[in-house]
């Protein structure tokens, strides 16, 4: 069992985190605004981070065992495919998820 | 995570019920909350504790990705900067909705802490002058779908007992739906490139700290992308 004070104090400093990330444009809009450099980093950054979050999360998956990483390819692939052409979030995940439980179960 | 942008009303039609607009958020919300409170519960935490995760936090990613760093025991500082990278995006939202937010303290900080992806994309699509109850309501609603989803996660995941390998994989799908639908709003494909050349350098200095150190060399790679066409327009 996982210690509760540590989990709730993690909770907190997520928490903090997020509503800070999300208020900061309401108080610090203006300047914000002003700045050319504020939005280019706001149309650059987004794509840039997701594609790191998504590579490191799939790296780390794939390191977790030693069958090579084909198994994350073919799941994120599907994912990508079906969030591409059938735009529903939902459906993109749970099948992307299922398949690589799948495979890991029965192929590993 | 898009599905909220189907139900753009026109401005000659009756107005939408906050129920209504937030229907297809539920349909996400709900099986997604329910499969954090079950991972959550499956890698050893307190049901109480995925509740509380989602109601404090209220953020899918962060949350998706803070069961396997309190799994490994990561300092809350580390989970913290984590968590960081990952809402990162959300500083960017806000700047499009600075006026259209209603001015009383208490709804106006609510919905700031609600502005989740799909919040947001709910919000953007509403006429001018929609009332800040009907605003409120929406995103208490969409949070509420979140929670309950979390809860009957938590229940289930408490009852049984499998150990499947694999279901945290629901992260890199996340991430994976959340990239494609940044890569379709893109105005150019530097910086998925970007990013995939600062993990390569990154990855082998490194392969514990390759987040954090290509989000630092991608930063400066905007900021030097963007110099440089400040220096062609001069």
């Amino acid at each position: 069992m996982m210690e509760c004070r540590y989990i709730l104090g993690v909770v907190a400093a997520m928490g903090v985190v997020t509503f800070g990330l999300r208020a900061l444009p309401f108080v610090a809009g203006r300047w914000l605004a002003k700045h050319p450099l504020v939005h280019k980093l706001g149309a650059f950054l987004p794509l840039t981070i997701m594609t790191l979050l998504l590579l490191n999360t799939v790296v780390g998956a794939a390191t977790e065992h030693s069958g090579g990483p084909w198994m994350e390819i073919s799941a994120v692939a599907v994912v990508a495919v079906l969030q591409w052409f059938i735009r529903n979030a939902l459906l993109s995940i749970l099948l992307g998820t299922c398949l690589y439980a799948v495979l890991r179960n029965v192929m590993v | 995570m898009t599905d909220a942008n189907h139900t753009t009303p026109s401005p000659t039609q009756p107005p939408i019920s906050a129920l209504a607009l937030t229907a297809p958020v539920a349909m996400g919300y709900i099986p997604l909350g329910t499969v954090f409170g079950f991972l959550f519960v499956q890698a050893g935490g307190a049901w109480w504790l995925a509740v509380a995760a989602s109601v404090v936090v209220f953020a899918g990613a962060a949350q998706y990705m803070m069961i396997p760093m309190i799994a490994a025991g990561l300092s809350t500082g580390t989970i913290a900067l984590a968590t960081l990278i990952v809402n990162l995006r959300h500083v960017f939202y806000g700047l499009s909705l600075l006026n259209k937010l209603p001015h009383r303290p208490l709804l106006r900080w609510y919905l700031i802490f609600g502005l989740t992806d799909e919040t947001y994309s709910v919000l953007t699509t509403l006429p001018e002058g929609t009332r800040a109850s009907k605003m409120v309501l929406i995103a208490a609603l969409n949070q509420g779908w979140w929670v309950l989803g979390t809860l009957l996660g938590a229940v289930i995941g408490a009852q049984a007992k499998v150990t499947l390998v694999g279901l945290d994989f629901a992260l890199a799908s996340l991430f994976c739906v959340l990239t494609v639908e940044q890569w379709r709003a893109r105005t150019s494909a530097l910086p998925l490139w970007t990013a995939l050349l600062t993990y390569a350098v990154a990855y082998p200095l490194s392969p514990a700290h390759a987040m954090v150190t290509a989000i630092a060399l991608s930063v400066a790679t905007a900021i030097v992308v963007h110099r440089m066409k400040e220096g062609e327009k001069s």
